[in-house]
């Protein structure tokens, strides 16, 4: 579409209806985005360099980036989504291509198997897994039933319970844009490299990684955008032992009343999600 | 050989991943079913006593009833005004309109704790303190990136000359956006209905910062009563909207297709 | 009603998008059941009339009268016309059945009436054993025949068809360009055919529009477009011919008096001396040998191509002019490349245009 707009030649439209049409569509979900959004994100930069005075101050954000522990903290908030998308994605990807390619109920039961988790609340979820993860959970026993451990493992409250659970919770949102992108991919373009002497590697380096290229940015954006900032999952999973930036905010904001120290949280959180749009957006366009 | 090989292990992690996407779903499913207070696996009897319980929690009625309310009509203003918009920027008669995509669909990846805690401040300063109308505009900005999403990737496979075609048989143009683009977009709107939904049903960190003693929406109340007293309670519900939610899958699968709507959701 | 009566009286018809003009001034006037096609380069506005008739695309300035009925204003859905899109635009939620009866459906014609109109349109593009057929299980021939049973269903005062054939393979192209000829000769359409391709223009209508830059240079009857080109575009856009550009040196009585490199040549044309015409004729009037009487030129041959019935020769008349001659297959002599050859014309079929015309 930008394409044609911008090869079409130069001339100096005249403001016709359709544009005008155009604007009053758009209206009401910019105002919501402009209104309900943006304002707040701005004000929160603002409150961010304010003391609890009102004047200004960039304590908090040296306190945030220039103590060990709160760097300590950024870097859990950072681990939690480069873990979990790494894992999700190494699942997603090959997965996606056989989804694409069932048929029938098989299919519809697999897709629902992506849907269907969406529906129950996170929290709930994350108490499925301190269940599970117990030392007397299912999962314990199973193993020591199969004769692969012999005294139960400790889970819960670790990090592997915390990676378990949260790759377990945003695994659909990688799954699902994948998919898209899978199943509408042409078998032909494979088929016609193969028939210009392309070996499967190849084939798969040169065509399918690259048309896949669209499904991939998006979740994985996504999902490091929504593990990176999750709160419920080490709330729930790992508790006070692996602080992160959102459970850092959430503290400041309802238990030790800083508003200014979590608003700089708040923004450094912001900032990694706006890096994460502003390199999924550029790495999406399509070549020039 | 090796693309074989490959296959193999495409389907070895499909079915593995749809097992554990359901384990703790069937753990949930299964817990509710629990005679006793704690959630011991494998059972040891089955009772429904905890699907007695659910409307006696304290607090839950109201709480279910808001947390309908608000992502009802939230999704329902987001379905609207996002169409609307993924119509002007699909068809690309605007100016710098994939900018404008990128705006309206980037909340979805904000963190939603933050935009908890910009809201506060923000309805504080503006004095803007009624809460069921603040979480109201705040489930706005939680759905509407859901349909922008998806509608915008919809409506850029929707074939525009379906519309002019349908206007020549004698449609106005409104009857062919109802008869010709509605039905091609039906996957796009229920996906869209349905992901919007569930994101405002089940928003936790927006909402909490929003919410006072006297109107909490449900997963806050679930949250507490999980702190203040874990039984099966909440598993029992849980397990009813898992229930209802796998009868509209099955609907959906019947009327569109789930991979109909799966294919747009990207 | 008469046969002759003007249909579709389409005048003065501008319009512009921005500051570009995409149609000029342009009219046009149809008889009851005549096919005309629009024929022309790519970008040259045809499109944009199918769709300022089909009321998709309301014209700037102009009227458009149809069935006696001024529908400049008038929108799509209240026009009764039938449109043939490129894609076919069919509609992928319904079946084939389903499309054909879109337009009964929304008029709120009687069911048994539309049950019928259906058969009657399927019947009629033979397609009456597939009216239950999703739209994606069919052929891009059969999606064809379904926009056009779509399209003749609501029995439309016209039928206009934006470049219906061009996505389907040469043989089945050729096949439904006479199929679709005789069918809309049956069910007496009248109806505007857009095309860039010259020989389907020629099979296929009463007359042709040969459009240039928004303009319609010429409309005539696809043999008289032929013999008599009215421009230097319409000859080069249809068929092939021999183009030698000169000076005009004498005229009197429409004709004149050219001097060009390969010698002086008499043409069609009104100019006044001096000039610079492009003369022209089209290859089958070229005969081998000299003719009193008649224009002449003389060069060496640089290629033969037999095409069956005919030859094609291309001769190098010397100082960039070349000679294309078509020779029938009866002729015994055929000359080889190399061979040093003189053709002669006819006076009366050679042209002269203005030279500043060529594009
Ligand atoms: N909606 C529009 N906005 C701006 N310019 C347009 C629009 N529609 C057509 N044009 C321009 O008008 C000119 C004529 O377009 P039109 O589609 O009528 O050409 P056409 O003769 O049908 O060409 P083709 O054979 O390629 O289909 C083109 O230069 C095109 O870019
Ligand atoms: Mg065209």
């Amino acid at each position: 579409m930008t394409e044609a707009v911008l090869s079409a030649p130069v001339v100096k439209p005249a403001p016709d209806r359709e544009r005008l049409a155009a604007l009053g569509f758009v209206a009401p979900s910019v105002l919501i985005i402009a209104v309900v959004f943006v304002l707040p994100l701005a004000l929160l930069l603002g409150v961010s360099v304010l003391d609890s005075k009102g004047g200004p101050t960039t304590a908090h954000y040296v306190r945030l980036l220039g103590t060990p522990y709160y760097l300590g903290v950024i870097w859990n908030s950072l681990r939690l989504g480069l873990l979990t998308t790494l894992i999700a994605f190494v699942i997603s990807y090959p997965a996606a291509f056989a989804l694409a390619r069932a048929r029938g109920p098989l299919r519809s039961a697999l897709l629902a198997t992506l849907f269907l988790p969406l529906a129950a609340s996170v929290i709930v979820k994350a108490f499925a897994w301190t269940i599970l993860l117990r030392s007397d959970g299912l999962i314990n026993t199973v193993l020591i039933a199969l004769g692969i451990i012999e005294d139960p493992i400790r889970m819960i409250f670790t990090q592997t319970a915390l990676i378990i659970g949260a790759v377990n919770i945003f695994l659909p949102f990688m799954v699902l844009p994948i998919y898209a992108v899978v199943a509408q991919l042409d078998g032909r373009y494979a088929e016609a490299a193969a028939t210009l002497g392309a070996s499967p590697a190849v084939v798969f380096l040169r065509v399918i990684l690259p048309l896949t290229l669209p499904g991939i940015i998006a979740g994985v954006a996504l999902v490091f955008s929504l593990s990176v900032s999750a709160y419920v999952v080490p709330t729930l999973l790992i508790g006070e032992k692996y602080p992160t930036l959102a459970t850092t905010i959430a503290k400041a904001y309802l238990l030790a009343r800083d508003p200014g120290f979590g608003a700089a949280a708040g923004v450094v959180l912001l900032a990694i999600a706006v890096v994460v749009v502003a390199l999924s957006t550029l790495l999406s366009r399509e070549p020039k | 050989m090796m693309t074989r090989a490959a296959i193999v292990v495409c389907w070895v992690l499909a079915i593995g991943l749809a097992l554990f996407l359901v384990l703790p779903l069937a753990v949930i499913a299964a817990a509710s079913f629990s005679p006793t207070p704690v959630f011991d696996l494998p059972l040891s009897g089955a009772s429904l006593r905890w699907y007695g319980r659910i409307g006696r929690l304290d607090g839950f009625w109201p709480s279910l009833f808001l947390s309908l309310q608000i992502a009802l009509l939230s999704t329902a203003l987001s379905l609207v005004a996002g169409t609307l918009a993924a119509i002007a920027i699909a068809r690309g008669k605007l100016p710098g309109a994939t900018a404008l995509g990128t705006l309206l669909v980037s909340p979805l990846m904000m963190p939603g704790l933050v935009l908890g805690i910009a809201l506060l401040q923000y309805f504080r300063m503006i004095g803007f303190t009624a809460t069921w109308s603040a979480l109201l505009v705040a489930h706005l900005v939680v759905t509407l990136p859901y349909v922008a999403r998806t509608m915008i990737a919809g409506l850029s496979r929707f074939d525009f000359t379906l519309i002019e075609a349908a206007r020549t048989l004698g449609c106005t143009y409104a009857g062919s956006v109802i008869r010709v683009m509605v039905p091609a977009l039906a996957p796009s709107f229920l996906i869209s209905g349905l992901f919007s939904l569930l994101a405002s049903f089940d928003n936790y960190p927006v909402s909490i910062f929003l919410t006072d003693v006297r109107s909490k929406t449900l997963p806050i109340r679930m949250l507490q009563y999980i702190e203040e007293a874990p039984d099966p309670t909440l598993a029992a519900l849980s397990t009813l909207i898992l229930a209802g939610t796998l009868v509209l899958l099955l609907i959906s699968d019947r009327l569109v297709g789930l991979h109909r709507m799966a294919g747009t959701a990207d | 009603m008469s046969e002759a009566a003007p249909h579709l009286v389409i005048s003065g018809v501008s319009k512009r998008y921005g500051a570009a003009t995409v149609l000029e001034r342009v009219d046009l006037t149809i008889r009851r059941g005549e096919l005309v096609t629009l024929l022309g380069p790519s970008g040259c506005g045809k499109t944009t009339l199918l769709r300022a008739i089909a009321g998709l695309a309301p014209p700037d300035t102009g009227t458009i009268a149809l069935a006696g009925r001024d529908v400049t204003h008038v929108p799509p859905h209240r026009r009764n016309v039938g449109v043939v899109f490129q894609n076919y635009a069919l509609f992928p939620h319904l079946t084939v059945a389903g499309n054909v009866a879109f337009g009964l459906k929304v008029r709120g014609t009687p069911k048994a009436e539309i049950d019928l109109a259906v058969r009657r349109a399927l019947a009629l593009v033979k397609l009456g054993h597939l009216g239950g057929r999703r739209i994606s299980a069919l052929s891009g021939g059969q999606q064809q025949r379904v926009a056009l049973a779509r399209a003749i269903a609501v029995e439309p005062d016209v039928l206009l068809f934006d470049e219906a054939l061009s996505a389907l393979d040469r043989k089945l192209r050729e096949e439904m360009q006479v199929e679709l000829r005789r069918l809309l000769q049956e069910v007496k359409a009248t109806a505007i055919f857009v095309t860039h391709d010259q020989d389907e223009a020629l099979t296929m209508s009463d007359r042709v529009a040969v459009m240039n830059k928004g303009r319609i240079e010429q409309l005539a009857a696809p043999r008289e477009l032929y013999a008599r080109p009215a421009s230097l575009f319409a000859l080069n856009f249809v068929g092939l011919s021999t183009r030698i550009a000169g000076q005009v040196v004498g005229a009197q009585d429409g004709m004149v008096e050219v001097v060009t490199p390969v010698g002086r040549l008499s043409a069609r044309g009104a100019f006044q001396p001096g000039a610079s015409v492009i003369v022209a004729t089209r290859p089958e009037q070229l005969r081998l040998g000299a003719d009193a009487g008649a224009n002449s030129a003389a060069g060496r041959v640089r290629s033969v191509v037999f095409q069956g019935s005919r030859t094609l020769v291309d001769v190098d008349a010397g100082a960039g002019a070349s000679l294309l001659a078509e020779l029938s297959g009866r002729e015994a002599e055929v000359p080889r490349v190399h061979d040093e050859v003189r053709f002669a014309w006819p006076v009366a079929e050679t042209f002269a245009f203005a030279a500043e015309a060529a594009p």
